[in-house]
């Protein structure tokens, strides 16, 4: 699935609607320390945490995520929306639990 | 100066009974060292006695607090006066979830005199995470007169690297607290952009307990505090 069916399909918040999405979600990864993401997540992959310190830019960037999506509701500013459209990088806000929103990637074939 | 920055007094819910004013000003006296900083997590109010037996000892003294970030992430604050500290702790108090102590589970949170006796009990948790960026921590540190360095920053818990993958390269920390010489060694090759002159490096004991507090080994030049600590921001 594309990041674009994703969108339309979940009625996400896209924060980086500038961006391109037609890139494919290949699996998910689901964390919030940055050392255990840096190690674990895998290029392709959609990022989903509650983590919104500048320091996920840089590894989303290192771990050549599809996309991050924001869950619970955390608070995105608009400096970090920045940093996503400069570095080119997708940013999503599911608005719902961690859980809830893995189980809805799940749901949907990712 | 024989240094050891960050340990932890009977106020910590975490630390031992033993770790009461008296004990560890002496035990630092003892020891050899010549500037220690009681650090516990997210207040300063057992400072006040602090300074008090260290000033009777003779003892030199930073007024410190270890900061829990929102992101988990552990930064200790380092006051050159009493009066910057418990300033400071207004900071905290607006910053802090309020969360009751149990204390059959998480332990005492003990406010003492200068003579070792209980004058209150903490009621808030202390073992918390402030609603305080990282950024916003260290920012509002300077703004009450201290300094700011980034405690244990290998650790396994609630370190910089652990929580946020590596030291964020913006960020205006004063100083690097590491537990050996070999982790400083482990944090410039994995951290570009930190070199060995770029920051102030400590290496402290983070102690619990009155044995854990650093031997006399870890020497800070009178340059750098006077650098640090010698004027205000």
């Amino acid at each position: 699935m594309t990041i674009a069916e994703l969108i339309e399909k979940t009625n996400w918040k896209l924060d980086t609607p500038e961006l391109d999405t037609s890139m494919e979600i290949e699996g998910a990864y689901c964390g919030d320390l940055l050392s255990w993401v840096m190690g674990k997540g895998q290029p392709g992959q959609a990022w989903i945490t509650v983590q919104v310190h500048s320091n996920v830019i840089a590894v989303a960037l290192l771990r050549d995520f599809a996309c991050i999506i924001v869950a619970e509701n955390a608070n995105v500013t608009p400096e970090f929306i920045n940093k996503f459209i400069e570095e080119e990088m997708i940013l999503i806000e599911s608005g719902l639990p961690e859980y809830e929103t893995a189980k809805t990637l799940a749901s949907l074939g990712i | 100066m024989f240094y050891d920055l960050h340990m932890h007094s009977c106020l910590s819910p975490c630390a031992e009974d033993e770790m009461t004013p008296n004990n560890i000003v002496n035990m630092a006296s003892i020891i050899g060292l010549d500037l220690i900083a009681v650090t516990d997590h997210n207040s300063t109010k057992q400072l006040p006695a602090i300074d008090k037996v260290a000033k009777q000892v003779g003892m030199k003294l930073l007024y410190g607090v270890e900061i829990e970030t929102n992101e988990e992430v552990h930064v200790l604050g380092l006051f050159n006066t009493l009066e910057k500290s418990q300033k400071f702790q207004e900071w905290i108090d607006f910053y802090m979830p309020e969360v009751e102590l149990d204390e059959d589970f998480f332990g005492h949170q003990w406010i003492m005199n200068e003579k070792d006796e209980i004058i209150a009990h903490e009621r808030r948790l202390l073992l918390v995470s402030l609603y305080a960026t990282l950024e916003q921590t260290v920012d509002a540190i300077h703004k009450y007169g201290g300094r700011a360095i980034l405690a244990h920053v290998l650790d396994r818990a609630n370190s910089v690297t652990n929580q946020l993958g590596f030291i964020p390269m913006d960020l205006p920390y004063d100083g690097l607290e590491v537990k050996s010489e070999e982790q400083r060694l482990r944090v410039i090759e994995s951290n570009p952009w930190i070199t060995e002159d770029s920051t102030n490096w400590f290496i402290d004991s983070d102690a619990h307990r009155l044995v854990e507090m650093s031997e006399a080994d870890h020497y800070l030049r009178d340059s750098v505090y006077q650098k640090l600590w010698g004027e205000d921001l």
